[in-house]
């Protein structure tokens, strides 16, 4: 895993520098303690800066486990995730009833999923569970997007 | 404690607490069943339905959860070899065996016998232990909450997981996260980045889902996780009421070890079902049936890890430390609905503590009744093609994300918590230590900076106590336990590899 640990240490140390940075934005109100909103949060970027120089320490000494051969399937888990994000970003404009089953469909299809019949029944169908379970029963109010309100 | 009790059952025993309850010993058992969808992520996905609920019924149905998803577990376990849920993995060996010999009902009969015995004994030890231990948490000041948090985080960063450097590293990032929204003391903002979305901080339960649910999903799309489908037959022949009284010296040991694990931190269940398996085989009369099909190999690990759906809430009821995932999911819904657990909760809202354990009890014998009912839907589910599953489960985790503050910002959460969790999975970090440090940030901060308010800004007011000054101590023997026996061992080794060095020069 030395790569990898190598590559987690430089992010990680990377981390607690913009989070210590952004510690210094945050403004000290008039009615505080006597350790103030900054205090832990800096501590905790000390301690992570620390344990980050221990993993990049440990990697650069040769003391790391072995790297877990790549998952079989990691352009498939890419894909997967860009459709959730795509989903994420055009379903608020678009609404839950439209949005849902295409997506639903593409996470089929990507997933080997080729008969058209099983794909579209199923993302409609799950679509239609998931809207009656929480539109109607729980009443959250999903995105209608241009088809309104149904 | 009695008058208590009357309330609790007051609220366990509406019908709509009945119903709920019900469902999610229904959706536990379901959920369990499906390898991979263990009891804490069926409970993460179930966390934004209890939204709108009553806090006491909330909680009842997600403990119904846990109790179902046990036994749920064990289906698979028997009838495809393969666990639903880490705490059936050791049941596997002879539950397997016996369906192959074409005994499969008296295999889940048993487990769902001795399970429901665990269930059941498992709640009466939680209120033996619950409720003393509170009265002792009621001695606890802002010094002591602060040690116990932070003994809490050091316990589960160094034992469960190998690596004390990523265990460590997974708490703290738990504890940035639980620093976005409002500081508690000033009231100002701190890293919201200007938005208005995170002032409250970030859901607990988002990042729940995330962190439990989303990462082990990505993880069995990266990986091709599969499972066998349930082919053939199955009997439904349940066992005698002898042979279940057979049982009863491995179903103690369950019960004694159920206990133990309840007690400490990480486990949820996995770990006590091994050890009540063994030690079930060292007490039997019959040990030579284990591995071919013993009803006791199937009793001792089922009866523990039943017992620890009750025992692991002990350390988050009383002082609020959630000790294994399940636990802190639950901790996760009662902040959701803005319950604090420690000696407050069993003071102020008795009706919620002793509501969950009533709650505990009927969704143990709602587990013994619907367990064989149950037994056809769940292999219909374990049979469903996997992409459709997962599919399903994906869109279930975005509505559910949507529908807990109803905004995007909660989906976003749970995409980013996922791949973040993913990625500690596969490169060997604790998920439950950032879940810990997350869920536990706030109190632990808030402790910190009340205690030196009292004290004046005296640091040593943690370490003149003698509650907190242990407990501290405690936290740091705990986090550099590894490394001193790490050291132990290496100079055990030593003399023993210069012995050899010196034969073989000589």
């Amino acid at each position: 895993m030395r790569r990898a640990d190598l590559v987690a240490a430089v992010v990680l140390l990377a981390l607690a520098a913009l989070y210590y940075q952004q510690s210094f934005f945050v403004v000290r109100g008039f009615a505080t303690d006597r350790l103030g909103p900054t205090f832990v949060p800096r501590l905790l970027a000390g301690a992570l800066a620390v344990l980050a120089l221990a993993l990049l320490s440990r990697a650069l000494g040769g003391r790391s486990d072995r790297t877990p051969p790549p998952g079989a399937r990691t352009g498939l888990l890419l894909t997967i995730f860009v459709l959730l994000v795509g989903y994420a970003v055009v379903m608020p404009k678009l609404g839950f009833l439209l949005v849902t089953p295409a997506f639903l469909a593409a996470v089929l299809a990507a997933l080997g999923i080729r008969e058209p019949l099983p794909v579209v029944g199923a993302a409609v169908g799950m679509t239609a569970v998931l809207y009656f379970a929480f539109a109607k029963l729980l009443g959250v109010l999903l995105p209608p997007g241009p088809l309104g309100r149904v | 404690m009695l008058a208590n009790f009357v309330l609790g059952a007051q609220v366990a025993l509406r019908p709509d607490a009945l119903l709920m309850t019900l469902l999610g010993v229904a959706w536990g058992i379901l959920g369990g069943a499906l390898p991979g969808i263990s009891g804490s992520i069926a409970m993460a996905l179930l966390l934004p339905f209890t939204f709108g609920m009553d806090p006491a019924v909330a909680l009842m149905m997600l403990a119904g959860v846990y109790v179902g998803a046990m036994y749920g577990g064990s289906i698979t376990a028997i009838l495809i070899s393969t666990p639903g849920t880490p705490g059936s993995a050791i049941t596997v060996v002879d539950g397997y065996a016996l369906h192959q010999r074409g005994e499969s009902g008296k295999a889940l009969g048993v487990s769902l016998v001795t399970g429901t015995v665990g269930g059941v004994a498992g709640v009466f030890i939680l209120v033996a232990f619950a409720v003393p231990l509170s009265r002792i948490a009621l001695a606890f000041g802002p010094p002591e909450y602060f040690a116990f948090g932070v003994f809490g985080l050091a316990l589960i960063s160094s034992f469960v997981g190998r690596d004390l450097v990523k265990g460590g590293i997974s708490a703290v990032l738990g504890l940035m996260l639980a620093t976005v929204g409002t500081d508690p003391f000033s009231g100002t903002p701190r890293f919201t980045f200007g938005s208005v979305d995170l002032v409250g901080g970030v859901a607990a339960a988002a990042g729940m889902i995330g962190l439990f649910a989303v990462s082990e999903i990505f993880y069995q799309v990266a990986e091709g996780v599969d499972w066998e489908r349930v082919r053939g037959r199955y009997t439904t022949k349940l066992p005698s009421l002898l042979e279940l009284w057979r049982l009863r010296v491995a179903t103690l040991i369950g019960i004694v070890f159920g206990t133990i694990e309840g007690l400490l931190p990480g486990g949820g269940g996995a770990i006590a079902s091994f050890i009540a398996y063994n030690e079930a085989k060292r007490w039997s009369k019959h040990p030579e049936e284990f591995g071919r099909g013993s009803l006791e190999g199937v009793a001792a690990p089922e009866t523990a890890n039943n017992v620890v759906t009750a025992t692991a809430l002990i350390p988050l009821l009383t002082f609020g430390i959630p000790g294994s995932n399940s636990a802190a999911i639950l901790l996760a819904g009662m902040m959701l609905h803005g319950l604090q657990p420690g000696p407050a909760l069993f003071d102020r809202t008795p009706q919620v503590v002793y509501g969950l354990f009533v709650g505990l009890l009927v969704a143990n014998l709602f587990m013994l009744g619907l367990g064989l009912l149950a037994l056809r839907p769940s292999i219909a589910l374990v049979n469903v093609r996997r992409p459709f599953l997962l599919a399903g489960i994906l869109g279930l985790v975005l509505v559910g994300a949507y529908s807990i503050n109803n905004s995007m910002v909660e989906v976003w959460v749970v995409l980013v918590t996922g791949a973040v969790g993913y990625l500690m999975r596969r490169y060997g970090y604790n998920i439950l230590a950032m879940v810990l440090g997350f869920v536990l940030g706030f109190m632990v901060e808030v402790n910190l900076r009340r205690s030196l308010l009292i004290s004046l800004g005296d640091p040593w007011v943690f370490f003149t106590r003698p509650i907190s000054a242990s407990l501290l101590a405690l936290a740091v023997l705990t986090f550099l336990w590894p490394i001193l026996r790490r050291a132990r061992e290496a100079r055990r080794a030593s003399p023993a590899a210069g012995g050899v060095a010196h034969r073989a020069a000589g």
